[in-house]
Order: structure tokens, then sequence, then C-alpha cells
């Protein structure tokens, strides 16, 4: 079992991001990330409530992940189909019994992808506004699909300059009168806080939030879990509602990505519509944005000459491949350890009221 | 080679200041619009930022094309960026910020679009052609223009007209471009073409040897053009073919078939090919094409003949 404390904590000269801008932008323009396979972690392969007695199937990098519970209720997450006479030859990633490491929480069944004997339950993201042990309602979970590969859906979701043109129906447009944007990281995660200063209203807190005001001040943070490919998205609006969604991206294959969602819309009243409509709005902005990452997909499969242009907008997307590639070459020189915690609470860094 | 071409990848109607339009050239995609003049302006279909394609963008009052992803903005003309909506300053943007243009020129009818984007504008043509249609095949460029060298009826049809597999001339260069003569019959009774003495009408082929552009003309045995059209296979991805066209019949058309190809649609470019029939298709005519094309070519590149300082 991998002990985080007892890693040495990273060196400056070890942050990937801290080089001189040559070689930090160098790094930038090499972003293949079909290329980029990440292991020694876990991934949210499902939401509690749809695995029962009969297997079901999901995959992480077209590893085939059978997963089901036992009488006792406990979980198997297996490399083959118990029925399956015909199974492929056992993979390095599971035991003596052809079982992936698996693990309950958040609602969540996570599969452990990597050296089995590393899965450590402190891998497991710290996700504030989800219960521990599950029992959100139905209503609040969701899967939607992308024809992607993963790290473009959350570079997509890191930039929310996006949203106000591609998601303009749903959240509002770019019309406001100040954007800050801060990045913060360490050797596992990302995250971004976007402030705007009298931001057009969402038009789904409008219709459905009861929000009457023309401009709203925004707060909203993107935390990525690199290797988990998991991100957290929390709003802040006010007026409105806060806004605790938990937006996994677990690459099915390197060019096809399954969010098994869940928004936590128990901090709204339950009179307002908007408690039951948000977590529907999924299945639209899930569509929007996949207009645009689908077509991006296949542009970044192969090395390309021409540099991506950037703007100062772009620091979070920029540092999120920066950070995704030196995870990369670490694991190419085998070195698997986390240099820093996942699961400790981060309610402070997104800077999280509780309800 | 396709670099120097011109190719018309679009009809004018086509081409609208509401909504940007995506075409290919072969494996370049290209996004075409019109700006706030009218003017058709044509930029790489991918963004220089994330590699969105721009065609799902839209158009701004000013003429400039906004991508859909995060609103970067782009003159049409050079294809600089000229606006990041969410950066809310004015500063300018350095020139390696733009996405590729390519030269544009309309007329006719078309919309032409060559990758060089500083190439010199084509010969103006100021043909007016009525009737047009577009049709996207699944056929590679190359094939579809010798299917229509060997046997027409396999891509397109002319009202009342039968094609004959007799030719008056085999495919030939005449000034710079591959020349054939098929004779035709009426789609009336009559004898069987192998025992036909006299055809009525032939249909006369002038291809441009690198783009496959068309010049149909149908001539009555009296040479009197009844029909003519222009057609613009373009290559497109997975080897697809774009085919635009144009067309017009001549007024005072005598034979009643003739008339009565005033009635209805009088042409037609096929969406599907019959494979079964293609691919049993003689190679007759198509057989000197390539040739013929890379004698053109090469003396186009060099100094010009005789003929063409003439000319
Ligand atoms: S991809 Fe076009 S603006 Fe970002
Ligand atoms: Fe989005």
């Amino acid at each position: 079992m991998l002990d985080v404390q007892d890693n040495p904590a990273p060196e400056v000269h070890d942050d990937p991001i801290a080089v001189d801008p040559r070689q930090f932008a160098a790094k930038v323009n090499s972003w293949l990330p079909h290329d980029i396979m990440l292991t020694d972690a876990w991934f949210p392969l499902a939401h509690s409530f749809a695995v029962a007695k009969k297997p079901i199937r999901r995959a992480v990098y077209s590893h085939p992940y059978f997963i089901w519970r036992k009488p006792d209720g406990s979980l198997v997450a297996a490399e083959t189909h118990p029925n399956d006479q015909l199974a492929a030859k056992k993979s390095e990633y599971t035991d003596e019994a052809g079982h992936y490491p698996v693990i309950e929480k958040y609602g969540y069944v996570w599969g452990w992808l990597g050296k089995p004997e590393n899965a450590a339950p402190e891998h497991i993201p710290s996700i504030p506004y989800l219960p521990e042990d599950g029992g959100l309602p139905l209503h609040m979970l969701g899967t939607v699909r992308f024809d992607c590969c993963a790290p473009l859906s959350l570079e997509n979701l890191i930039d929310l300059t996006h949203a106000d043109f591609i998601h303009a129906d749903v959240v509002g447009d770019e019309k406001m009168d100040k954007e800050t944007v801060e990045v913060f990281h360490d050797s596992e995660t990302i995250t971004m806080v976007r402030t705007c200063v009298n931001k057009s209203v969402a038009p789904i807190m409008k219709i459905f939030g009861g929000v009457r005001d023309d401009v709203q001040q925004v707060r909203q943070v993107i935390r990525i879990y690199l290797r988990s490919h998991a991100a957290i998205a929390y709003g802040r609006f006010s007026p409105g509602d806060n806004v605790q969604l938990f937006h996994p991206c677990v690459p099915e294959t390197r060019d096809r990505t399954r969010l098994d969602y869940a928004m936590n819309t128990s901090n709204v009243k339950k009179t307002n519509l908007f408690r039951y409509m948000m977590p529907k709005a999924s299945y639209k902005v899930s569509r929007q944005d996949s207009s645009m990452t689908s077509p991006q997909s296949p542009r970044y499969m192969r090395p390309e000459k021409r540099k991506d242009l950037h703007s100062p907008l772009d620091e979070a997307g920029q540092k999120y491949r920066v950070l995704m590639l030196a995870l990369a070459e670490r694991q190419a020189r085998g070195d698997f350890t986390y240099r820093d915690n996942v699961s400790s609470d981060c309610s402070d860094i997104i800077g999280y009221e509780k309800a | 080679m396709t670099e120097a071409a011109w190719w018309a990848v679009a009809r004018s109607e086509e081409i609208s200041a509401d909504k940007p339009h995506n075409v290919d050239i072969g494996d370049q995609p290209v996004v075409l619009w019109r700006d706030d003049k009218k003017v058709v302006r044509a930029l790489e279909d991918r963004c220089p930022h994330r590699r969105a394609p721009l065609s799902l963008g839209c158009i701004l009052g000013n003429g400039a094309i906004q991508c859909g992803y995060h609103g970067w903005t782009y003159d049409g003309a050079s294809g600089q960026l000229i606006d990041i909506p969410n950066l809310k300053s004015d500063r300018k943007f350095p020139p390696v910020y733009k996405a590729r243009p390519f030269a544009v020129h309309e007329d006719a009818g078309f919309v032409r679009v060559c990758l060089d984007a500083k190439a010199a504008a084509p010969a103006p043509d100021d043909r007016v052609l009525p009737l047009s249609g577009t049709s996207i095949v699944a056929l590679d460029h190359e094939h579809w223009i010798a299917a229509l060298f060997d046997d027409p009826s396999l891509v397109l049809s002319i009202k009342g007209v039968r094609f004959s597999p007799y030719l008056l001339t085999e495919l030939s260069e005449q000034q710079g471009k591959l020349v054939l003569e098929r004779s035709c019959q009426w789609a009336s009774p009559h004898w069987p073409a192998p025992f036909t003495s006299d055809f009525p009408i032939s249909l006369r082929i002038a291809t441009d040897p690198v783009t496959g552009e068309t010049d149909l003309t149908l001539l009555d045995d009296e040479f009197r053009a009844l029909f003519r059209a222009v057609l613009a296979p373009v290559p497109a991805a997975r080897g697809v073919t774009q085919v635009r066209w144009r067309a017009a019949l001549s007024p005072g058309r005598h034979h009643l078939m003739a008339k009565a190809m005033g009635i209805g649609t009088p042409f037609r470019v096929f969406d599907h090919v019959d494979g079964a029939a293609l691919r049993v298709l003689k190679p007759s005519a198509s057989i000197h094409a390539s040739d013929l094309r890379e004698s053109i070519v090469t003396r186009k590149s060099g100094p010009p003949t005789a003929q063409e300082a003439a000319a």
C-alpha cells in the first residue's frame, strides 16, 4: 500500500509549471491528449444505484470492468463477465481472480486502474458536497456521453469562457463588467476560480430559479483531479442558488468519455423548480459541449506542426495540459506515486459554503 | 498543383450573411460566408485557438466571423484575429494570431476558392446560367470524371437525351482542356444506336485538366446549342465529390424533343452512382485522360506554346 505521507514534499524545481516560459509553452503545444493514459487512479465507473446482482459493463481505456454486487452487498469489479467462456488473458491490472480493486464512496462505485497493490482509499478525490455514503435522489443523477477524448472534455470545462458562447441560453452570455481567472495547482489537481462582476443572469435561473435581476455576481470553481479525470464544478451565484456538480470524465476509450454526473441541488428550496430542473440541464449542456469537442477530438490525435494560439484566459487550460503531461512523463519513468493528497477535504480551496 | 487551382466550391445562392457554410477542397475544410458588404469570405474551417470548426460559429454585424466555442472573432479578408470578447480589451493581436485565409472569387453564379491566398483572380466569366444544383456523390473526383467521360448516363441525365456509346472525337486536348464529343439520340422510338447512320444530337464535354470543371454543350445536327451546363466537381473528405452545376436551355429549340426539354427538370446530376454498373463500365474515353492531363499541366507550368502565346 502506498503511503502518501511518506513521500518527500515536491521540491520547487519539480513543479512542471515553475519552469522557464519557453519550456512551458513547448509543453503546452506538444499536447496530444489521445496519447495520454494515466494509471494508478480511481475512476468513478458507476452510480451506486446502478450496480446490483447483474453485472454491468464499464471500461477505462478499453479495459473491461464487469461490476456487480454479491448477495451480501459487497462489490466485485472483474475483468471478464462470469458467463464469458472465451475470456482473454488476464491483464496486469487485476488480481489472481481477475478482479480490480473496487470501492464505494460518494454514491459511486470506483474502480482502480493500475497496480492493484497501490490501490488506496486515500487516492479517492475529495468532493465536499457529495454525501460520503451516497443516497442522493435519482433526479440529481444522470449519465451523458461525449464522443471525444476525456482530457479534451476537461479542457473544455476548465475554460469557462466557452460557456458564455455555447451555453449562453442556459447559463448566460459573455456580457459582464469584469472577469478574473485564478489558477491553483499541485501535482495531482488543478483548480480554476473565475469571478464575474455583474454578469448576465443565467436564463435557467431566471426561468426556474426565481431570480428577477438582470445581472448577478458569479464565482465558479472548476477543480480537476488529474488522474481520475474527475472534476468538481462549483458555482456561487448571487442572487441565485449555488450549483454543486460532480463532473467525472471517465475515459472509456481514448476517444470516448462517459460522464455519470451528480448535481446536488439539496441546497435549493424544495418549492423551487430549479432544484429539479438544474440537474436536467446536463442533457442540453452536454450536447452543446459535444458539438465542439466532438469535431475537436480527431484534430488532436496526431502531432500538429501549427501551435494552438492562446489568450490570458487560457491559463488554466494550459496548466492542465502541462500537469497532465508531467504525470504521464513520470508514469513513463515508472513513478506512480501520489506526491499530493487528493482525498483531504478541499472545501477551503473551492470556497465551499456549507448549506 | 491544387494549391494554384480555383475550385468552384459553392453556388452563389448557397452562401449567405446569416450562417457560415462548410465545404472541403480535398482534405482541407473551408468555411464560407458573406460579410457586411455581401463579399464572400473564405477561411480554413479550423479555429487556431482550439481547432473547433469556425462554421459552427456565427457572422457578426460587422461581417467578421465569430467562433462558436470561445468567441474568438476573425476578419474575413485577412483571417486576422480582431477580438476575444471575454478579454474586454482593445489591444491589437500579434500578426500570427490569424486563421488561414483563402482567395475567393465570385462570378457567373459560382464561388471559387483558391488555397493560395495571394493567387491572381481567374479570368472573368459573364455567363448567366439560371438553373443550378448541388449533388454530393460517394465517388472520388478522378473516378467521377472518368465516368463522365466513359458513360455520362451514370452520373447525370439531360431530359429526353440518350447518350450513345459512339464518339465523334475521342478525348483530346483543345485549348488546354480535355474535350470529347459523344453522339446522342432523342429518347423517342428509333433504331438502336448500333444501327444508326446519323445522330440528331451530340454532347460536347470540355474539362479542365486540374479541377475537372466541365462545360457541357448539347448540339443539334446543325450545330445549334440546345443546352449548356457547367459542372464543378470538387474533391471532398473521404473520397466524396461535391458537384455544383449551373445550366441554361437555349431559346429557339426547334425539334419537338428539344422543345419538350423546357417542361419540368431538364437536367440532373445524380446523388448516387450505380456501383454495379460502374464496376463493369469499360474504360474507353477516359483511358488517355491522365496522360493528356499530365502533358497539359507540365506544359502550363513551363513556357507557353506558340498557340497559347497567340491566344
Ligand atoms: S476554439 Fe475557437 S474560440 Fe476557442
Ligand atoms: Fe460546457
